[in-house]
């Protein structure tokens, strides 16, 4: 490069043209208008102040929850055992059950109030023929878990239920 | 530009943008009027760049990516132009003529220097740009192109080797 210095100081002496004052002007209210959105963070500052929110609302969530369960806990009455069967003996909402039967299951104060049933998990067993059967039938698998619910309307207390249950539905396959 | 250095140090601790943009800006004018005609579309373009890249919270100090950003700004400029086949044509086809770097030119010797410039291929004239008036290195230029550091330093050879041919003709 030493050939060139010659050259080189030739042309540091131009002076490039100086811009108009009104381009940083305009430059810092554009960036006053950016920052007044709040869209724009110096550089240096960024990343800095971005972890420390992150950390705020993090111990802020986590407070929050605390506070919550703590209240749940202490607000919420615990529900009241009346009785304890094997789920299966238990009737229903919504199912005819006998009126005798209920009785001796479910107190008579409880109504029933609630009845949900979540699938899991599906299993597709395949194709088989049923005996006696000549035509193939789907076997799918279903494992499910069920909640049922009765309320004391009187007393606010409820009984809830819940168990897995598998099903095993064979449905059939008809040809095109 | 002696303490640019110095300007720099300033901008890392203080984020004093507009001391550090008043001294870089007639360099990134002046690099920006290497892609559009007038002084006023030059300041256009650097102003956008200039937010924009301050938007993305880039370090002021990453000069490579900055005047990549007035580099790619400016070529925005010339694409999204109602008149953008003619503009096109003018940018690319005619680079030579089109383009042409504004210098304060106090005599005659200067201006045959500026007008000499101005005949430069314009790959050579965007690195030579970049490196007298506004002082990146061969890394930073590579970067702002996206070419490699060689190259950079090829382009600026090859520069100021015509420069010193049509300035001294044998």
């Amino acid at each position: 490069m030493s050939d060139f210095t010659e050259i080189e100081n030739e042309l540091k002496k131009l002076r490039p043209i100086q811009p108009s004052a009104q381009l940083i002007t305009r430059v810092e209210r554009e960036l006053a208008a950016v920052e007044s959105d709040q869209k724009v963070v110096m550089p240096e500052r960024f990343r800095t102040k971005w972890v420390w929110a992150g950390v705020g609302l993090a111990a802020a969530a986590m407070l929050l929850l605390f506070v919550h369960l703590r209240l749940d806990r202490s607000a919420q009455p615990q529900p009241k055992i009346v009785a304890t069967s094997p789920p299966q003996q238990l009737a229903r909402p919504g199912a005819s059950v006998p009126s005798q039967a209920r009785s001796t299951i479910v107190p008579p104060e409880f109504v029933p109030a609630a009845a949900t049933q979540v699938v899991y998990r599906t299993e597709d067993e395949g194709l088989l023929f049923p005996t006696g059967s000549d035509q193939p039938v789907r076997r799918v698998r279903a494992q499910m878990r069920e909640t049922l619910q009765w309320q004391n309307r009187t007393t606010g207390a409820s009984l809830r239920v819940s168990y897995p249950t598998e099903e095993v539905r064979l449905v059939p396959v008809y040809g095109q | 530009m002696k303490d640019r250095e110095e300007v720099m140090e300033n901008v890392a601790t203080h984020e004093d943008w507009k001391t550090v943009f008043s001294e870089l800006a007639p360099g990134l004018v002046l690099f920006a009027r290497q892609w559009v005609r007038s002084a006023a579309d030059a300041e256009d373009v650097v102003q956008d760049a200039f937010v924009k890249f301050w938007r993305r919270n880039h370090k002021i100090d990453n000069r490579g990516l900055l005047y990549a950003t007035v580099r790619s700004v400016a070529l925005d400029l010339i694409r999204r132009d109602s008149r953008r086949a003619r503009r096109e044509r003018e940018a690319y086809s005619d680079f030579e003529q089109a383009v042409e770097p504004q210098f304060r030119t106090e005599d005659e010797s200067e201006r045959t220097l500026a007008l000499a410039i101005d005949r430069l291929p314009h790959p050579q004239r965007e690195v030579l740009v970049m490196k007298i008036w506004n002082e990146l290195s061969f890394a930073e230029i590579g970067e702002a192109l996206g070419v490699s550091q060689n190259t950079a330093a090829s382009r600026y050879r090859y520069a100021l080797t015509a420069l010193k041919k049509d300035l001294l003709p044998q």
